[in-house]
């Protein structure tokens, strides 16, 4: 006789035989557990599955209960919730390991750099191209410009030194680019149309990611063509730009409208563009140099960096004297510096207030310009520039400093020293202490006091209902293309769900991470990391070839096999962290001690780590009962329990079948198998 | 006359086998009275052994009591002499002797009375009257099961559940084999009511199993005996050889067609195996961890056997029920209540030891009248009822009346019967933290909420006696008690929470004091104490500076002692040397 | 530290004879395997598990959950420090740190000399005699650090006076 009930309000008809679980199952309804498995007997160990009915004092567990005729079933009460929660909270209070690697994680654009040096490492290297698509469009130019934020995690670094995994992703997809070019896939139209202002990185970012889910899309820009700073802000020798006019029509192909020459105020009105589109999303960047309000700025021969840059990026060959100061330490500086070389600068200097320790420059950058002749007058600010009987800059007086107390940023202040004065004679003064959004033509979007554009950084939601701003011309100011990047991702997303009438908010998931030091890595052998090959400073400083030549596959191959592989192998089928996110979990409420046990190997291919373990005994049980062997099981009690087979490695073979299925059944990244297994429960 | 050492496991801890020892080889040698020396069980009155029991040639029993192997000596003289006036410095006084007048024993009715290891002893006593009443004159086993139900009889291992209806449910479950187990696994830290029964009267617990057996139709019976009690063992298997020589047991019983055998199975060492379904897994030699319910053991239990499980105590009372009758039982106690119950009483009490009472007793009679009161007069500050499992009860609800329900409303439990009685000098977050550090460390680690949840109690409860509690930890433990209850497997973890959410209900000025003020108000914890010796009191004796094992305290003879603060490890031994109390605690 | 030696399996097969054919048995052998060596010795596990046809893991797996078991030998006189309430109550904690103190070790732990094992154990039930401890099944009542202290002392000298 059957037994009619419901859960939540649906109604559920289950068999005496039947718990409130795997009626529910039938009936659609999901009610999360980790130790369930119909192939094993009811365990009742992870206390997920907690459920509460109407009149029953007690929550049950819906494994195990059974239900009755016209029981009211609710898996969606405060109690439920906070039972579900807190087991999960105190499970994760004592489960380490890193969900996914530190690269990860570090990448503002969460790139799965672990997954795709992996790929490179097996040879992959389409499917290494696909997993970078995964995150963003244009790899290539990246990969080759990216200040790798990635590599500053990477554990690598606790050996000897973090993996090259920029060069890496350049070398697949240069790889990729020549042999069989990516081709993104387009979901159907759903004739939503979205205008983005700005085909800048995050421009082209937020336009790649909503071409695919269907949307007619349009970039426009006042350029003649697209890749904003990428092509205007950074010079050939480091990007050529073959390479992003590839890339940028890979996006194209997908079916994204491209309109160069378009300036938004005078080509187009803004408010046009909002009615016509059902969003906009502006990434118009930052492209204006920060004065440095010295007597003597608005002399002939003193321009803002980027502006310096965007003029060859044009085409246009500045001119320039035979003595050239940059002033300021980033990025936008070197590429200054090492282009005024090329153009045949004879003495270039580098103005810089404070030393080389603090610069913000990546280090090859500061390292390469040096090579190249570059002069670094560090500890020294500009505190006049001066001009000849023609009002052109004749040189520069500087203020020498020294390094105080630190500042806000950790850094510590550059202070000057009284009286003392260093001039240089200098033909030309480039400006490239910092760029900000200049943002004409958006009439109506609130703005900062530094005139950056007011979006929210979790709904990238301006003050205006359908406008979404994203990358360097937001209130977080300027940065690295990544950030921009990543930014756009996740405003595509937004845009996306607001398209659809959804909640538009993007939610940074939660991950379990793990802190190592280097005692944890010191069996690991050391294995320098590959050396790029290029061209010498001598081949290099009088034209704009391009510096580097990239990997060869061999390199590649070496390199991403250095890859400590860190992130969890199970991430996408953890049930753990599945349920964390979707329980919306406080992994840190119930700190205490946490262990800290090394892997077990159980038998070759298969190993397992405690410290991932939530006992749900599914291992061991399924080994026992479904199995027949009975090759692992628990050890100790209490806090102290571990999963173990507790046979010696070399008897493993005559207890172990090897069948994998204590691997297929684990709920976590506990049992671990080298040969992959695909992970399945039976409910 | 006769002679009767009490030897149960107290009695020897505190010398009654050299008492015995010494009275059986001077009677050997000569015994001019023909003196007969017997032993017998704990007879409850802990605190004042060993006892020696003297019935003269009238049947008037003298106790003599703290009997030391010199005074075995003067007995044996008066004894010969046949003049026991030189013995009155040993007999118990009028107040002593109140403990055990003051009780009604039901299940303890010949604990101290017989020889255990004398099968005949309890035979004198209507012993096996009952199973023959069942057997000659024709009781079904539901005329057994309708007097148990009659008695309102409720299991005494802690949660009280109906013993008829659990009888009934094991006699009504199809099967062709079930097991009826006696849960002698008396973890409860603080409980020995079962050790006294089966050290004290071993055929009690026999027949009242045998009886449970008949009526639910089980021709198996085990006893799962903790290991810790190796005394209890050897009378229960003797007795169990005694029962099956005299056809007690075995076979064809007094010639009717009931057979049952009985089995031991000593445990090894795990509190959760006093939880049913975790003894069944313990039982079949497996890991003690429980199985989910349901299925309930009446309906698959032992090898998924229909089985019934009920504690000692509560089979202990079944003999008197069935001689009796059901209704003479459910005359004691309260509505809900029936019967008496036995209580181990410890702690800071004048008098420790069993009492059995009927239900409806206040918890006050229990612990100043029966047990005297607090020792060396001290406050009264609550009393711990049913252990790790249990609760405390503070002096307001001291009127609080021994039964289910109304303990139940105090927090604390009925318990197993562990009466633990605290005074001013004991701290309660202290406490607190014992039944944690205890069910932590008994945790099976099986279910999520248990093994992570005590231990994630134990560790904030560690941190608040060290003086290292924050703002909010009694917050953050009351909403993991609350999870506990609602998410652990079994009743060991559901009950866990249990010491903390009575002790934060009645102290938590307490807590409140340890977090906001780092203080003990009971000057108990080690981290947030010192040690100071009082300069009017100290006579310079040297007595502690001598004990201390830090060497943190100088000073020169006959004049004050001083205890360096930074060098003292808390040790206590200075307090136990001094002889002028000089040393003080803040 | 008492010494493992080779054990010799031939002693406990009295009990796998009795038990080996009996379901449920496992705690019962692993009982009488400790009595007949004192501890659980690896090879004596490996040899059960050969001969029942146990695993491994299901040994390990009991012998590691009740408390009863060890895996190490133990010193020559067992320490059995009470943990009841009674004894908690009546100052448990300061007999336990007073063996620490005197002996160097703490709960499962066993002197270099292999004279002595401290175990803190589930209650002994002898409540109102707290605080107690039993060494080698003699049960001291009523102690204090001052005389558990010196009961441990007295073993000591006698262990010592017999080895000279």
């Amino acid at each position: 006789m059957s037994i009619k009930y419901t859960i939540d309000g649906i109604e559920v008809i289950a068999e005496p035989s039947d718990t409130i679980l795997s009626s529910a199952v039938r009936a659609g309804v999901d009610i999360p557990t980790l130790c369930f498995d119909k192939r094993t007997a009811i365990y009742g160990a992870c206390g997920i599955c907690l459920v509460e009915v109407e009149g029953v004092p007690k929550l049950l567990r819906a494994c195990s209960a059974r239900p009755q005729e016209g029981y009211v079933v609710r898996t969606d009460t405060d109690r439920v919730v906070r039972a579900r929660k807190t087991a999960l909270e105190l499970l994760l209070s004592d489960h380490t390991g890193d969900c996914r690697g530190p690269c990860k994680l570090n990448c503002p654009a969460m790139t799965d750099c672990q997954k795709y040096v992996q790929e490179i490492k097996n040879g992959e290297f389409k499917k290494a191209v696909e997993t970078i698509y995964e995150a963003f469009p244009i790899p290539a130019s990246i990969g080759r410009v990216c200040p790798h934020p990635c590599e500053d995690a990477c554990r690598r670094q606790l050996v000897e030194e973090p993996i090259s995994i920029a060069f890496l992703k350049a070398f697949a997809a240069d790889k990729v680019l020549a042999e069989d070019p990516y081709v993104i896939p387009v979901e159907p139209d759903t004739g939503k149309k979205v205008a983005i202002i700005g085909g800048g990185p995050a421009g082209l970012t937020a336009a790649y990611f909503l071409r695919q889910w269907g949307h007619a899309v349009t970039i426009f820009d006042q350029q003649p063509k697209m890749g904003g700073m990428l092509r205007y802000g950074i010079p050939e020798y480091r990007l050529p730009k073959a390479v992003l006019d590839q890339e940028i029509s890979i996006i194209e192909k997908a079916g994204v409208v491209l309109k160069n020459n378009v300036k938004l105020g005078k080509d187009i009105q803004f408010d046009d563009i909002r009615n016509e589109y059902d969003a906009v999303l502006l990434a118009i960047g930052a492209w204006t140099s920060v004065p440095m309000r010295v007597p003597g700025e608005d002399l002939d021969g003193v321009e803002g960096g980027i502006y310096f840059l965007e003029k060859l990026g044009l085409g246009e060959k500045p001119l320039l004297g035979k003595n050239v100061a940059v002033c300021g330490g980033g990025n936008t500086a070197m590429d200054c510096c090492r282009t005024a070389v090329r153009l045949g600068a004879e003495n270039v200097y580098v103005v810089y207030r404070r030393t080389r320790n603090e610069m913000p420059a990546a280090d090859i950058e500061i390292e390469e310009a040096e090579e190249e002749g570059v002069t670094f007058k560090f500890l020294t600010n500009p505190a006049e520039i001066y001009a000849d009987e023609n009002g052109h800059v004749a040189g520069m007086k500087l203020q020498i400093m020294e390094l105080g107390e630190p500042d806000a940023s950790g850094r510590r202040r550059p202070v000057p020293v009284e009286g003392a004065i260093e001039d240089i004679k200098v033909d030309n003064v480039l400006m490239a202490i910092g760029q900000v959004a200049k943002c004409d033509g958006v009439d109506g979007i609130e703005l900062t006091k530094k005139g950056t554009i007011v979006a929210d950084d979790m709904t990238f939601r301006t003050n205006i209902d359908n406008v979404f701003a994203a990358g360097d011309v937001t209130n977080r100011g300027a940065g690295i293309a990544i950030e921009a990047i990543g930014e756009a991702q996740k405003a595509a997303l937004c845009i996306n769900n607001y398209l659809a009438g959804d909640e538009v908010r993007y939610k940074k998931p939660y991950f379990v991470e793990d802190e190592k030091t280097e005692a944890d890595f010191e069996d690991r052998e050391k294995q320098q990391r590959e050396k790029m090959p290029g061209l010498s400073p001598e081949e290099r400083r009088d034209n704009f070839n391009p510096i580097y030549f990239g990997f060869t596959e061999e390199q590649a191959k070496n390199e991403a096999s250095r890859c400590l592989d860190c992130g969890c192998h199970d991430y996408y089928d953890c049930r753990l962290i599945d349920y964390a996110n979707r329980y919306d979990v406080e992994p840190e409420k119930f700190p205490g001690e946490v262990h800290a046990r090394p892997i077990i190997k159980v038998a070759d291919p298969i190993s397992h780590n405690p410290d991932k373990c939530v006992l749900c005994g599914l291992c061991y049980r399924t080994c026992d009962q479904v199995v027949g062997q009975t090759f692992i099981g628990l050890y100790n009690r209490g806090f102290s329990t571990i999963v173990n087979p507790m046979v010696p490695a070399d008897k493993a073979a005559t207890f172990c079948a090897t069948c994998l299925k204590c691997v297929e059944v684990c709920p976590t990244g506990a049992m671990k198998s080298e040969i992959p297994v695909v992970r399945r429960v039976e409910r | 006359m006769k002679l009767v050492v009490g030897e149960g496991s107290c009695g020897l801890a505190a010398g009654a086998g050299a008492v015995y020892d010494r009275l059986a080889a001077l009677l050997n040698e000569s015994n001019p009275t023909g003196a007969v020396l017997d032993i017998t069980g704990c007879n409850g009155m802990c605190f004042l052994e060993p006892i020696v029991d003297l019935y003269d040639d009238e049947g008037t029993l003298h106790r003599y009591v703290k009997v030391t192997e010199k005074d075995a000596d003067d007995i044996y003289a008066a004894v010969s002499a046949n003049d026991l006036s030189s013995l009155d410095r040993l007999g118990i006084t009028p107040d002593d002797a109140h403990f055990l007048e003051a009780q009604t024993r039901v299940a303890l009715r010949d604990c101290g009375i017989i020889n255990p290891e004398n099968i005949d002893d309890y035979i004198a006593r209507d012993g096996y009257k009952a199973i023959e009443k069942i057997l000659k004159t024709g009781m079904t086993q539901d005329d057994v099961i309708e007097q148990i139900d009659i008695s309102g009889l409720r299991g005494r291992g802690g949660a009280g559940f109906s013993t008829a209806f659990k009888w009934r449910a094991a006699k009504n479950s199809e099967g062709d084999e079930k097991y009826l187990i006696c849960n002698a696994d008396e973890g409860d830290p603080g409980a020995f009511m079962d050790r006294a029964v089966i050290e004290g009267d071993p055929h009690n617990l026999i027949e009242g199993m045998l009886i449970g057996a008949y009526a639910i139709g089980a021709s198996t019976a085990i006893v799962y005996v903790r290991a810790e009690y190796p005394l209890a063992i050897v009378r229960l298997e003797k007795a169990i050889k005694d029962a099956t020589a005299r056809g007690y047991l075995g076979d064809n019983i007094l010639g009717s067609d009931f057979s049952c055998v009985l089995r031991i199975k000593a445990g090894a060492g795990a509190f959760v195996c006093g939880e049913e379904t975790a003894l069944i897994e313990s039982l079949e030699g497996k890991r003690g961890m429980p199985r989910l319910k349901p299925p309930f053991p009446a309906q698959s239990g032992y090898w998924f056997k229909p089985s019934n499980i009920n504690n000692v105590e509560t089979y202990a009372n079944v003999p008197w029920i069935i001689n009796n009758g059901g209704a003479a039982f459910a005359a004691m106690g309260t509505e809900q209540s029936k019967g008496t119950k036995v209580f181990a009483l410890s702690g800071k009490i004048k008098r420790g030891g069993l009492v059995e009472i009927p239900m409806g007793t206040t918890l006050r009679d229990v612990i100043f009248d029966i047990g005297g009161g607090i020792r060396n007069d001290k406050e009264f500050k609550a009393v711990q009822l049913g252990g790790p499992s249990g609760g405390c009860v503070p002096k307001e609800k001291l009127d609080t009346v021994i039964d289910y329900a109304e303990l139940g409303k105090t927090g604390a439990i009925m318990g197993s019967g562990g009466m633990v009685v605290m005074d001013e000098s004991t701290c309660m977050v202290s406490m607190a933290k014992f039944f944690l550090d205890f069910t932590a460390k008994e945790s099976c680690g099986k279910c999520v909420h248990c093994r992570l949840g005590t231990k994630r109690m134990l560790e904030v409860l560690d941190r608040i006696v060290k003086g290292q509690g924050e703002e909010g930890d009694i917050e953050k433990l009351e909403e993991l008690c609350y999870a506990i209850k609602d998410g652990a497997l079994c009743g060991l973890g559901q009950t866990a929470p249990n010491p903390v959410l009575t002790t934060i209900r009645y102290f938590r000025d307490e807590f409140e004091a340890h977090i906001k003020e780092q203080r003990c108000p009971a000057g108990e914890c080690r981290d947030l104490i010192t040690y100071s010796i009082n300069k009017d009191k100290c006579v310079g004796c040297s007595a502690c500076a001598r004990q201390c094992p830090a060497n943190a305290i100088t000073g020169e003879l006959k004049s004050p002692f001083e205890i360096d603060a930074d060098l003292c490890v808390k040790c206590g031994n200075c307090i136990t040397a001094c002889r002028f109390g000089a040393v003080e605690v803040h | 530290m008492a010494e493992k030696t080779t054990v010799d399996l031939g002693l406990i097969a009295p009990v796998l004879e009795e038990y080996k054919d009996t379901p449920g048995s496992l705690i019962a052998i692993l009982q009488k395997t400790q009595a007949t060596y004192g501890y659980l010795p690896e090879e004596a596990i490996y040899h059960i598990a050969e001969v029942t046809g146990t695993a491994p893991a299901t040994i390990y797996g009991v012998a590691t959950f009740y408390a009863q078991f060890r895996l190490e030998p133990v010193g020559k006189h067992l320490i059995m420090l009470c943990q009841g309430t009674a004894c908690h109550v009546n100052g448990a904690e300061l007999i336990s740190a007073a063996i620490t103190d005197e002996l160097g070790i703490d709960d499962g732990e066993t002197t270099e000399d292999g004279l002595f094992s401290m175990e803190h154990v589930a209650c002994l039930g002898c409540c109102s005699l707290s605080p107690v401890m039993m060494i080698n099944g003699k049960t001291y009542s009523t102690l204090t650090p001052d005389k558990c202290r010196k009961v441990l002392r007295e073993i000591a000298k006698e262990e010592g006076g017999a080895d000279a």
